[in-house]
């Protein structure tokens, strides 16, 4: 059945120690020996042996909207796309390092503005049909075409300049950025591959948005090629018998035959159909659903990944008011520019209510952007003070606020102006632990006197309030990174960026501190080597600390489950947080007698 | 017989709305004052007697205290019995909201004493409740009056004057009902200011559950008016000349009384629940102020339903005050029909 | 005839009035589709604004109106941003299921209301009434959500039912007969659910609508002359007391693809329910205007079902609009 694997070479557990030691070091891949006949090279995986044959049901909470990366904008639609299609370089989820894909090595010139990547030999796409340099190239006029509308395209325009592409031979492709990148191949994790044998025709019209993944509408290079889809109950996949990684032994990946996706309305439905042993696997559980999972486990296993990329804050409404703005408007605005209000109000929270309360212990107290979940980027030496009411009065006495007792023996906080602090936070109704964590700073706040509505808005409202009316006084949101790399969040630190959410979209930083972080990101993200990315990324995040526009909560664990039967089960805290090795998942149940 | 029942019910719901009016006395504690180191506390039960065997007067409760084998379940802490003292002095509330005081029925001595529990933010769940009960069951009741109201006006105008009233009325309530009322509750809300008290909110909500509900029970009532209109004696009292105003009000309209009724006991709940669709939106009653919805919507969630089953309790001690304002209803629609039945016997006769 | 054809006319009417109203307050509503791309720091404001074009965010009314109204007659029902597909064929796969579900719910719930109303009204006043109208007040009172999610919960701790879904993973590979007996082993829930919700209501309009014709002259007449008591309720009071109750099952029929929103999200019944929830929240206009529309023509329907049940039951309607 096999017939690949006597070509397989032998030392296939070197590139993943080194990239577990953290040498990264890509030529070093280029130096593979290769086999006489080169018809197909494998990515040799490290990892348990698995037998081939049976299946895995996962579910999903909603239904993927599109199998066509191309126009894929929801998470769910990722998930999916994540095991049908492969990158050229790939982020290993579990180290957090890039590690060879489809490219088998890849070189950087000296300064650092040119590619050159090198292709696996004997590449063949889910239908058969071989991949060669000219499909890279075909992928790259898509995704840069603007009629394409790819959400992919903004991510290669590097310094204002479309990266450009060129192929050297059939094997080798060269891309030319205008400026240096400090991110560097990280770029090309998770841009699909596309068939041009497919989708030369229908770019050509002008109907690529139009197909979808049907077997002869798309093919893929991922683990898995759809099977069929049930609209509204389930997608199935099977097992992609061109895939180009094989196990120790030289077995060709994917393990699995089919990977099955249902699809559940809810997280709680999630819940139950793991519980009842209708799915395999369960991700992104919360703490309070992981404690009822855990507490009779039928023949599964519930794991705390430890702290994810999450971060979840509070903000203040720092946006300019405008001229025709009510005073009370005009106040409020006065009170949240103030830093020292912004620090009160930061001492005040109890993040550790927060972890015990909302996280049920499960996750971390949280004092800026980077989380304990990402490796390599958290400034160590940032200051994590403890909760204290006496530093947040004396904060906000210094700022001119005063306390005056109330009849019913509450006292309140007042402004210099004699006026009440009170202001309302939005929160998203959907999500109950955001609501949670609203509701307990309320209560922090009611001890400083200040009194506050907690406001649960439908997602979009709170959206549409945040970033486009900008009608509103501070919020709780909470972003997930997708890597670890700062490039993630690049759009939350500058000033011009949309997610820069309590002033987004600016055309000049209003304030100095937003123009020396802007320069500290912008020169980060051009630095070559990672000392001094690293160097210029701490002093941004100490001036985030200082300055507070995002006051930072806590952090939630990344919390899985899988049934003891699923081997090669090692979650990681990047998305997709179980899914990410699911050409390595196998059945240990399955007789040996049927992988045959 | 009838009349008795009445009274009896009458007096159930009386008693029943007299706790939910008084909350502030009833209630030990403030139900927006969280304890975090005291967070989903099971319901803690009345003792008279102790573990060996005495009987005691006051009663106590005991602590709760974590089992030691294992992270989340808790027992007894039998050691440390709490007796309960009445009358005694605590939060500051308004009786009827307006008398400051500080008395309260019941309370413990230094420990809290939660007979239905504690929620997430270590709440007191009873005093939650039957605070709530105010918002929750003035918002019902008026809800319903207003649905009402506005159903039996269309409906009866509609059933009675027919002809192209009716249509247009009926073609009304149809629009009404087919609408995509969540899309104008979104837009609603984005027109509101932000911070709105209770008090305003609790206006908001009578307003928009009693506005939009009114197409279905008009459409009822006006099925039965239709057909009242022909009965018999209403006939023959329109051949003696009577006018429009006094059928419908005389002989058209009490026909839909046992409808109306029925309607109403239906109604009143149904509001109760429609408040936490409203919080949904950000219409409803604000945290941390307690209503009924609020306390409903702790259910929604999977983990609770199935860890901390008192949170279902809430719910069943609402189902007496549903139960009550249905019985009412049923004993005053019996009241009806042994009435109408007498009249409509005469009617015959003439 | 002339009635029913006039009925049709209004029937149209209310579908352009409901579809333009639709529209009217889907634009009202803060946010749109795109809001939530906006966050993700992927994409360019640039690709945002392509977008809206695209998608004909940035038009006036009255043109997504007409371009709507157009696609409408070619029977795609305008275009789902979400799933970038037109809109009919994502709704009528979901309406099937739907349908499935609450027709045999309805079937099974006035099958059992219908009877019991009777019975308990025959008795009134008496042990079994007082019991039923007990059962049925507290079937009423206790929220709909706790119902489905005991229920839900019932089957997670026998494990004698599935937890939600409609059919399993394996349905292709069954047998026909093995098929339909999954796919029943799946609605035993929601059924249950939905009938349990649904029938308090009814039994008490049942009895109530009974009881009040059970005294009339000419029952009591009927009842001199020795017609059996069987015959009796079932012909000629029910008959009698047939007005109201059309009315309701007309309800009935009209909330056939809406009514069930509630138990479909708790018991993942991949219907309407679930799919219009997220498109609203997603605000994928077009989905939910169609969903709109699918629902006002159910109701229409069920007005229209009840009005010539009416015009047959009641021949003093039917007399009037013979005349009028």
């Amino acid at each position: 059945m096999r017939t690949a694997r006597a070509k397989v070479h032998p030392r296939r557990n070197l590139p993943s120690l080194l990239m577990v030691l953290g040498v990264v070091s890509a030529p070093l891949f280029a130096g593979h020996p290769q086999p006489k006949n080169p018809k197909e090279e494998f990515l040799v995986m490290p990892g348990e042996i698995g037998h081939s044959g049976g299946r895995l049901v996962v579910s999903l909470r909603g239904e993927p909207k599109t199998l066509n990366p191309l126009i894929a904008a929801d998470s769910r639609s990722r998930e999916v796309i994540g095991v049908m299609q492969a990158d050229l370089v790939h982020i290993n989820r579990a180290t957090q390092l890039t590690e060879p894909a489809l490219a088998k090595s890849w070189r950087i010139s000296a300064n650092g503005l040119t590619y050159t990547l090198t292709l696996r030999q004997g590449l063949k796409f889910s239908d058969g049909q071989p991949l060669d340099a000219d499909d890279v190239l075909f992928t790259f006029r898509v995704y840069l075409d603007e009629n394409v509308h790819a959400p992919q395209r903004d991510l290669l325009i590097v310094g204002g300049k479309p990266i450009s592409v060129r192929k050297a031979d059939a094997q080798t492709i060269v891309f030319q950025l205008s400026k240096p990148y400090g991110v560097g191949e990280r770029l090309f994790d998770g841009l699909a591959i596309l068939p041009r044998h497919l989708l030369e025709k229908p770019y050509q019209e002008g109907k690529l948005g139009q197909i979808g993944a049907a077997p002869n509408q798309w093919a893929g290079l991922g683990p898995f090629r759809l099977k069929e889809y049930v609209a509204g109950q389930r997608l199935v996949l099977e097992r992609n018998p061109y895939y180009w990684k094989a196990d120790t032994k030289g077995n060709r990946l994917p393990y699995l035959d089919e990977l099955i996706f249902v699809f559940v309305p809810n997280a709680d439905a999630q819940v139950l159909k793991f519980q009842s042993g209708e799915t395999d696997l369960i991700s992104q559980v919360g703490a309070e659903n992981f404690s009822v999972l855990s507490r009779q486990p039928r023949g599964y296993t519930m794991v705390d990944a430890g702290p994810g990329l999450e971060y979840n804050f509070l903000f203040f409404n720092l946006n300019d008011a405008g001229e025709k703005s009510s005073p009370e408007v005009l106040r409020k605005r006065k009170w949240f520019r103030e830093v020292k209000f912004r620090q009160a109000v930061s001492a005040a929270a109890d993040r550790e209510a927060i972890v015990r309360l909302v996280y049920q212990g499960r996750g971390t107290p949280l004092w800026g952007l980077v989380t304990p979940g990402n490796k390599r980027w958290g400034n160590a030496v940032m200051p994590h003070p403890a909760r204290s009411l006496d530093r947040a009065r004396a904060l906000l006495r210094e700022a001119g606020f005063s306390w005056r007792d109330e009849p019913g023996g509450e006292t309140a906080l007042f402004d210099s102006d004699g006026k009440p602090v009170e202001f309302s936070i939005l929160t998203s109704s959907s999500n109950a632990d955001r609501s949670k964590m609203a509701a307990l700073i309320q209560d922090d706040l009611k001890q400083l006197g200040m009194r506050v509505q907690v406001v649960p808005l439908e997602f979009r409202s709170l959206l549409d309030r945040v970033t486009q009316t900008k009608d509103y006084d501070a919020c709780v949101m909470g972003i997930v990174s997708f890597d670890a790399d700062p490039n993630s969040d690049i759009n939350v630190w500058l000033s011009s960026g949309g997610t820069h959410l309590w002033n987004p979209s600016q055309t000049h930083p209003a304030t100095a501190w937003e123009a020396e972080m802007d320069r500290l990101i912008e020169e980060q993200m051009s630095a070559r080597t990672f000392t001094e990315r690293k160097k210029l990324y701490d002093r941004a995040q100490e001036i985030l600390a200082e300055n507070q526009p995002l006051i930072f909560l806590a952090s939630p664990d990344i919390l899985v489950g899988a049934k003891n039967t699923v081997g090669n089960f090692h979650p990681a805290v990047l998305e997709p947080y179980v899914l990410w090795n699911a050409e390595q998942l196998y059945l240990k149940n399955v007789p040996e007698s049927a992988s045959r | 017989m009838t009349r008795r029942v009445l009274t009896r019910w009458l007096i159930v719901l009386l008693g029943l709305h007299g706790l939910v009016v008084c909350a502030g006395f009833f209630s030990p504690y403030n139900p927006a004052e969280q304890d975090r180191n005291h967070v989903y506390l099971p319901p803690q039960l009345l003792h008279l007697v102790d573990p060996t065997g005495h009987l005691h007067f006051r009663p106590f409760v005991y602590p709760w205290k974590l089992r030691p084998d294992t992270p989340d379940l808790r027992e007894e802490d039998t050691a440390h019995p709490l007796p309960l003292r009445f009358f005694v002095n605590g939060a500051h509330y308004r009786l009827l909201g307006v008398f400051p005081a500080r008395l309260h029925l019941f309370g413990g001595e230094d420990t809290r004493i939660c007979l239905l529990g504690t929620d997430a933010y270590g709440r007191d769940q009873f005093s939650r409740f039957l605070y709530g009960g105010q918002i929750s069951l003035l918002a019902g009741f008026l809800g319903a009056a207003l649905t009402l109201l506005l159903g039996t006006l269309v409906g009866s105008v509609a059933g009675y004057f027919g002809g192209l009233i009716d249509d247009a009325l009926m073609r009304f309530a149809e629009l009404f009902l087919a609408l995509p009322w969540l899309y104008l509750l979104f837009a609603l809300r984005a027109f509101l200011p932000l911070a709105v008290s209770p008090l305003k909110a609790f206006f908001l909500i009578i307003g928009v559950i009693g506005a939009v509900g009114w197409a279905r029970p008009g459409r009822l009532i006006r099925g039965v008016v239709l057909s009242a209109k022909e009965r018999d004696f209403v006939r023959a009292a329109r051949g003696f000349g009577a006018t429009d105003r006094y059928l419908l009000w005389n002989h058209v309209l009490p026909e839909t009384r046992g409808v109306i009724l029925t309607q109403a006991a239906i109604l009143i709940p149904q509001f109760v629940l429609a408040e936490m669709t409203l919080s949904f939106l950000g219409l409803g009653v604000p945290e941390p102020v307690p209503s009924w919805g609020n306390l409903l919507s702790n259910l929604q969630q999977y983990s609770v339903l199935v860890s901390y089953w008192w949170m279902y309790l809430p719910a069943l001690l609402m189902v007496p005050f549903f139960l009550g304002y249905l019985g009412l209803a049923s004993s005053l629609q019996e009241r009806t029909e042994t009435y109408m039945i007498e009249r409509r016997s005469l009617g015959g006769v003439t | 005839m002339r009635y029913f054809l006039r009925r049709l006319g209004h029937a149209f009417l209310m579908l352009i009035g409901v579809s333009l109203l639709s529209f009217f307050f889907t634009t009202l509503a803060p946010g749109n589709y795109l809001d939530e791309m906006r966050l993700d720091p992927q994409i360019a404001p640039e690709t945002l604004a392509a977008l809206r074009a695209q998608y004909q965010l940035d038009q006036p009314l009255p043109v997504r109106y007409v371009s709507w109204l157009n696609s409408l007659i070619h029977g795609k029902m305008g275009f789902s941003f979400a799933y970038n597909s037109p809109v009919a064929p994502l709704l009528m796969v979901r309406a099937r299921n739907t349908l499935l579900l609450t027709i045999i719910a309805t079937l099974f719930a006035w099958g059992l209301a219908l009877p019991l109303g009777v019975w308990s009204a025959e008795h009134l006043g008496r042990l079994p009434d007082r019991l039923l109208s007990w059962g049925t007040a507290v079937g009423l009172v206790l929220p709909d959500l706790a119902l489905a999610l005991g229920l839900l919960l019932l089957a997670v701790k026998t494990g004698w039912l599935p937890p939600g879904g409609m059919v399993s993973v394996d349905f292709e590979s069954f047998s026909l007969l093995h098929k339909l007996g999954d796919l029943l082993q799946h609605m035993i829930l929601p059924v249950a659910a939905l009938v349990l919700s649904s029938l308090p209501l009814l039994v008490r309009h049942v009895r109530a609508a009974v009881a009040d014709v059970l005294g009339a002259p000419f029952l009591v007449a009927a009842k001199g002359h020795g017609i059996p008591k069987r015959r009796l309720l079932y012909h000629y009071a029910l008959r009698a007391a047939a007005n109201p109750l059309i009315s309701l099952f007309g309800f009935s029929v009209g909330t056939l693809l809406s009514g069930s929103l509630l138990v479909e999200v708790v018991m993942s019944w991949p219907g309407l329910g679930p799919f219009l929830l997220e498109a609203i929240l997603a605000r994928d206009l077009y989905v939910v205007i169609g969903g709109v529309l699918l629902s006002t023509l159910f109701l229409l329907g069920g007005n229209f079902l009840a009005d010539v049940f009416l015009y047959w039951a009641d021949p003093r309607i039917r007399k009037e609009n013979g005349a009028g």
